[in-house]
């Protein structure tokens, strides 16, 4: 009804013409009605007017009652409070700056955090039903993912009632001319069926047409958005054009809209052809992405899945391998980053709470003072619900000021922290203000109005009013203060929840750096290059560069030694394939890395047994391998081989380029000591080296150890590069210091982002300590001055708010750490050989809690110490 | 004038307006004045014209509404008519008004 009544107003506000006139035709109508009346009662026209008129009463006096009675007489009330509340604010500028900065701080990290956790969490994939896309796997194990078989994956596909897009995903990079210089791009190999799984339509031209995946189609490419405007510029005649991918033509028949495929690496698509060559069910090569038909669950799906591979038992060698489907968006987006994120939204909503309390307790403190002005108001007159609605409508100035620097803080917070997030992101994230998020703001800017209004207002509207007017204003403590007490006491206790994980997260961080990578960290520098297919055709043109440019970098001033390999520690190890010890039934499976004779004392991996690879391990020379301890110690546990050394086994390996895989024979000549290949948090791999000059990459990382600084060797090695291959672009370089510190992203990045919300959470609740400090001891300085005129010493005064302070902050931490108990089990995950319940951690957390609090009430308690009791009591009269 | 009329009194207009609107049905805001002083049996002043502020609060309320018709002078005027809320109002409100009065009455009896 009140709301019908605002808005009828409201409305008559915009209609005041229409309305006046209605009216006066009213009034023209009442009265010839009136005085058709009077006439016919037997009044002469004259007089019948005059009596009309006389009845009607005085007409521009109810035109005026009649405008009163429409106006909006609530909106002229809610001006003059936001007139009032500015006024206010313009007048105390330090506590607006306080409190405006307060909630500008919680109600802007807020905002960003919630920005990602959208585009992250939310709506993970920007693309038509996304519940519906999935990831297809092989399992080794009921723990382990594996990719599938060429044939296997045509047994999927066959499944048209399950799936209504099945396609392969494979990277590629290659060089890539339109028409000027060559540049190498990264792009994917995939089925016909690829953007049916996203959904995605070609903005020019058309995505691939069913059979374009088949032998004998002819070559097509689709491109991404931005290689569209960079090496077409934007023609719009682009579909009429070629695009040469390592000197093979291929027909542009579309490009992809503007968005998240941008953001991908990916910058164009053409069809994976399967070879002849590849229709088996050994190698397991292909990374499988689908779309389920509507309808379908995933747990159908899985069922499904698992009578075909019961059905396929007599075909498939690997016989304990199942197959399962994910959701696309749980691999997208993996469990240690959701939970990060949850994480870091959590912390960030408790500062929020601290900031609202701080806000509060300030606004409480200042109707402290105000409980005169509003008794009298009371006086006069003004209803309970009229002194409300000024409060909170003052207090919705605070909140309409925090919220809108809030989102300039998020604004900033987004940008400063897009490079460094972003990296662990995935690719159809993009964090932006947008209308959801501006939406989010705007429900937090009203939470915070909620929280932090309606506690004073009622306190204030309700306390007794006429009891304010008695008493003296610099009175002994009230209602309020227990309140006040009460609100730090719970900042504290969140403040220590955020401080007791923060802490963990650093302690489990700081155990992870204590882990041996098993390779030398300092002094070494790692690049990535790629030899073109076209200069470096065979595999022998590229076991050439190979020995050239390690040469030529180990001639380089200030370079110790150099080498050549697939793959770099601790970013794990792309291949994987199994070996076969003759005899055996069963195979085991490795990962398999490619380095060059100097791999091995580059990195400072000490070989155990035997030997390492070596200068004549070449093409011709018998085949090899170096195996590490981890597949030492299987061989041993597993086909009793205590003794590896000599021994051969057979497993399959790539060909160089587009040449096949195939079966060789190697013979085990050495056993090194364990390098960390996945990370220092993963576990050991079974990894087998081969030498790379027997199975030559394009894809290979330079390893470089150099004498002293990495960065003063770097125009040297530059150089050495160029004088063996001009042309060759040097990417990735890193020292392996970066390597090091990009493996632990997923650990640095929450307990950096933890850290800094404890940080703020636990400087706000000092200063609401400091707030509530300071008020009490400026409410009792008569007490306090006293006290002192009665023999109490400066040291006792200061004690005792002291002891005040600690009893709040002891208090607080005892809460706090109850609830940590409760919520630090959320961390477990990202914990790294560190319990949730670390009793150092928890004690360490508290304990800062603690000095912190004591500092900030050093200076009310050196107040109230100096407090000169002659002062006092003159002063008061 | 020699008749003893008084004002209407003080909040009872509203009253007496839903009361009207509750037996005559719909009508414009001449018979609405008209329809109270036959009634009152010319007991009560009224201005005629302060009926209308009363309408355009009682239509703010939402408790009546109004429409267009054709008066007797067949000029276009805005006719009056009850709402179900305003129906449900003029019973709260009789009611207040017969526990108020039956206070006053009480009052006044104790008195004599």
């Amino acid at each position: 009804m009140r709301l019908r009544l605002a808005a009828s107003r409201l409305l008559a506000l915009f209609r005041k013409r229409r309305l006046d006139s209605e009216l006066e035709g009213e009034i023209r109508a009442h009265l010839e009605m009136a005085e058709r009346d009077a006439a016919a009662a037997g009044l002469s026209p004259k007089e019948a007017r005059r009596e009309a008129r006389r009845a009607f009463g005085g007409i521009e006096q109810m035109k005026d009652h009649h405008r009163d009675e429409r106006s909006v007489r609530w909106m002229e009330n809610l001006w003059r409070d936001l007139r009032y509340g500015m006024a206010a604010l313009a007048g105390d500028p330090g506590f607006a700056a306080v409190t405006v900065g307060l909630l500008a701080l919680g109600i802007g990290a807020n905002t960003a955090m919630f920005s990602i956790m959208d585009a992250v969490l939310l709506r993970p994939l920007p693309f038509p039903e996304p519940e519906r896309m999935v990831r297809v796997w092989e399992t080794p194990s009921a723990t382990e993912h594996n990719n599938t078989t060429t044939l296997t994956f045509l047994d999927w596909k066959r499944q048209r009632d399950l799936y209504e897009a099945l396609s392969v995903d494979e990277p590629l990079r290659a060089a890539v001319t339109a028409g000027g210089d060559p540049v190498r791009l990264s792009g994917r190999l995939v089925s016909a069926d690829y953007f049916n799984v996203f959904g995605v339509k070609a903005r020019i031209g058309r995505t691939f047409a069913t059979g374009e995946d088949q032998a004998g189609a002819t070559p097509v490419v689709v491109l991404s958005y931005s290689v569209w405007q960079t090496l077409f510029g934007g023609d719009p005649e682009v579909v009429k054009r070629n695009l040469a991918i390592d000197g093979e033509q291929h027909r542009v028949i579309g490009v992809l809209p503007k968005g998240c495929f941008d953001r991908d690496e990916a910058r164009f698509w053409k069809p994976l052809i399967f070879a002849p060559n590849q229709m088996n069910r050994a190698q397991h090569l292909l990374q499988v992405i689908g779309r389920l038909r509507p309808g379908v669950s995933i747990e159908q799906a899985r069922g499904k899945m698992n009578i075909l591979r019961a059905s396929l038992a007599g075909v498939i060698p690997q016989k304990d391998w199942g197959f399962t489907v994910d959701p696309f968006a749980q691999i997208l987006v993996g469990d240690t980053l959701r939970r990060a994120i949850y994480l870091a939204f959590g912390a960030v909503l408790l500062v929020l709470l601290i900031a609202c309390a701080n806000v509060t307790n300030l606004v409480l403190a200042k109707g402290a003072m105000r409980r005169k002005e509003m008794a009298v108001r009371a006086a006069l007159g003004a209803g309970r619900g009229r002194l409300m609605a000024q409060l909170l409508t003052e207090n919705l100035v605070l909140c309409v000021l925090g919220g809108a620097a809030g989102m300039a803080v998020a604004y900033l917070l987004l940008h400063a922290a897009t490079a460094w997030v972003v990296a662990s992101l995935p690719f159809t994230a993009d964090p932006s203000l947008d209308v959801r998020v501006l939406g989010f703001a705007a429900a937090a800017v009203m939470a915070v109005l909620i929280l932090t209004g309606l506690f004073p207002s009622l306190q204030i509207s309700f306390g007794k009013l006429s009891s304010a007017l008695n008493q003296a204003a610099r009175g002994s403590s009230d209602g309020s203060a227990v309140v006040r007490r009460t609100i730090v006491i719970g900042e504290v206790a969140v403040s220590v929840v955020l401080i007791c994980g923060a802490a963990l997260l650093f302690k489990s961080l700081a155990t992870l750096q204590q882990v041996d990578a098993g390779v030398r960290i300092d002094h070494v520098i790692t690049m990535t290059t790629d030899l073109p297919a076209a200069a470096y055709p065979t595999p022998e043109s590229a076991v050439r560069f190979y020995d050239a440019v390690v040469e030529r970098l180990r001639a380089a001033p200030g370079v110790e030694q150099a080498s050549v390999s697939l793959d770099l520690p601790l970013q794990g190890v792309h291949w994987g394939e199994f070996i076969n010890v003759p005899g055996a039934k069963e195979g085991l499976l490795v990962r398999v890395k490619m380095v060059d004779p100097w791999y091995f004392a580059t990195l400072n991996i000490p070989v155990e047994s035997g030997r390492g690879i070596e200068d004549r391990d070449r093409a011709g020379a018998p085949p090899v391998m170096v195996i590490n301890q981890e597949t030492a110690r299987h061989l041993a546990g597993k086909f009793n081989l205590a003794n590896p050394v000599g021994r051969v086994v057979i497993s399959y390996l790539p060909g160089y380029g587009p040449i096949p895989e195939s079966r060789r024979s190697l013979q085990i000549v050495g056993v090194i000591r364990n390098e960390r290949t996945a990370g220092l948090n993963a576990p050991i791999e079974p990894v087998i080296y081969v030498p790379l000059a027997q199975n030559p990459r394009q894809d290979v990382k330079l390893v470089v150890c150099t004498q002293s600084g990495t960065a003063a060797a770097m125009p040297g090695i530059r150089e050495a590069v160029r004088q063996v291959d001009p042309h060759l672009p040097l990417e990735d370089v890193m020292t392996m210091e970066q390597v090091r510190e990009r493996s632990m992203l997923w650990a640095t990045q929450p307990t950096w982002v933890a850290g800094a919300f404890a940080c703020i959470a636990a400087l706000m609740a000092a200063l609401g300590l400091y707030g509530v400090l300071a008020h009490a001891v400026t409410q009792q300085r008569r007490e306090i001055g006293i006290r002192m005129a009665l023999g109490a010493q400066p040291g006792d005064v200061m004690s005792n708010t002291l002891r005040s302070a600690l009893s709040m902050l002891l208090f607080g931490a005892a809460v706090g750490l109850a609830g940590a108990f409760a919520l630090t089990r959320v961390l477990k995950s990202l914990l790294f050989q560190v319990s949730v319940l670390d009793p150092v951690a928890l004690a360490v957390a508290c304990l800062l809690m603690t000095l912190v609090g004591v500092l900030a009430s050093w200076i009310p308690a050196r107040r109230a110490a100096g407090v000169d009791p002659m002062t006092v009591l003159r002063d008061e009269g | 004038m020699s008749e003893q009329k008084t004002d209407v009194p003080y909040g009872t207009l509203d009253l007496l307006i839903l009361k009207t609107l509750d037996t005559m049905g719909p009508m414009h805001g001449y018979r609405i004045a008209r329809r109270i002083e036959q009634v009152a049996e010319n007991l009560v002043r009224l201005n005629q014209g302060s009926i209308y502020p009363a309408l355009i609060r009682l239509e703010e309320q939402g408790w009546i509404r109004t429409h267009w018709g054709i008066s007797e002078t067949k000029r276009k005027v805005k006719f009056y008519s009850l709402t179900r809320a305003g129906a449900k109002q003029l019973m709260v409100a009789v009611a207040n008004w017969e526990r108020a009065t039956a206070l006053v009455a009480r009052f006044l009896g104790a008195e004599s």
